[in-house]
């Protein structure tokens, strides 16, 4: 499994995903991590319909009969998706409910069930040699750390030679559930001062998570490569590969012809 | 009758904030006695006007004066049968026209 990441947006992670998926031999699965805002099927040229899965989030149920009211649920909600007044049943946010659970693990009177409710969709499209795997959520949901998991999952019992991943923008709680599992991460950057500090921030992370990145740079030839090389030996990562900064490519990604 | 008035300094003479979760403090007038107390939604991640809601009912008021409140503040507010006003200059000046009968009541 191969990780494209790189912190920064707009630094051409999606890009370098598609063109590796490209000119890999055998069976391709491609997936879009990035949930919130997926567009692997723009780059592709197809659109997204007939959903073949979906993404879930857990809900607590309060089961009016066993809840004594004693608010231990509000307090352990990180989220202040519960709301009570003494005496009264805990009411439920829903739109800042994460689905984490920890209400139930504190009800000292299992008053507390989990109801699963779809939040987004998982659609599956065929380019060529590649199977796109799409996580799209619901634009209400207010994290998607648990939902890109199951993406993900879905991608990964799907019969394939390799298994490329792109993750969102960013470094947080999303990203990190996409990154956890690969084996192999390629960290886009690009020669310029965001590239150079989000590569960094990239690095950091993949270190904490006990990885090491492999450095892609990405629009080259339109800045200096030298701080890439300094930050990447810093975290003891090699560069790799450099896509050039092309018309072309700029072209076929404007097209959905990459 | 407790009134909990949205503050942006810590003193019944700051001016009332016109943010309900997000105001950093949260002054309760109680009988002719003022206490300020913080408003750690203030600085919530998320679901400040839930957890500012909370706090106005732990404190054991009846009554808000704000300047407005979002969605999910006004229903958990409304879910606990409190009332909002609408005010503004300092927190000492709007208790008493709330005092007086001359503020709008918003929720």
């Amino acid at each position: 499994m191969i990780a494209v990441t790189g912190v920064k947006g707009g630094v051409g992670k999606s890009t370098y995903a598609v063109l590796l998926a490209r000119r890999m031999k055998g069976k391709v699965v491609l997936c879009d991590c990035d949930v919130e805002a997926p567009n692997l099927h723009l780059l592709l040229g197809v659109s997204l319909r007939d959903p073949v899965d979906h993404m879930y989030y857990e809900y607590p149920e309060i089961d009016e009969s066993k809840c004594l009211r004693c608010g231990e649920c509000v307090k352990a909600c990180r989220k202040n998706a519960l709301f009570w007044t003494p005496g009264s049943v805990p009411k439920l946010f829903k739109e800042m409910c994460i689905g984490c659970g920890a209400c139930k693990l504190r009800c000292p009177y299992g008053a507390i069930t989990m109801k699963k409710e779809a939040v987004g969709d998982i659609f599956v499209s065929e380019v060529g040699n590649i199977t796109l795997v799409t996580g799209r959520s619901d634009p209400r949901v207010p994290e998607t750390g648990e939902m890109v998991e199951q993406v993900l999952e879905y991608a990964r019992n799907i019969p394939h030679d390799v298994l490329i991943l792109d993750t969102a923008a960013g470094a947080h709680c999303p990203v990190v559930s996409a990154l956890r599992e690969a084996e192999e991460v390629r960290v886009v950057t690009e020669p310029t001062p965001l590239g150079y500090h989000d590569l960094r921030v990239a690095l950091k992370l993949l270190s904490k998570l006990g990885k090491r990145g492999k450095v892609v740079i990405n629009k080259a030839g339109i800045g200096d490569e030298g701080p890439i090389y300094r930050i990447a030996e810093e975290f003891g990562a090699e560069v790799i590969e450099k896509v050039p900064y092309s018309r072309e490519i700029i072209r076929k990604y404007s097209e959905g012809r990459l | 009758m407790k009134v909990v008035v949205t503050a942006s300094g810590p003193s019944p003479d700051s001016p009332v904030d016109p943010r309900f979760g997000r105001a950093p403090y949260f002054v309760l007038y109680d009988d002719g006695e003022y206490r300020v107390v913080e408003n750690p939604a203030s600085r919530a991640w998320g679901g400040a006007g839930i957890q500012a809601a909370q706090q106005v009912v732990s404190l054991g008021a009846k009554v808000v004066i704000t300047g407005s409140v979002g969605p999910n503040a006004a229903q958990a507010l409304r879910s606990a049968g409190i009332q909002v006003y609408m005010g503004t200059g300092t927190v000492r000046e709007a208790v008493e026209r709330y005092l007086r009968g001359e503020l709008r009541r918003i929720l």
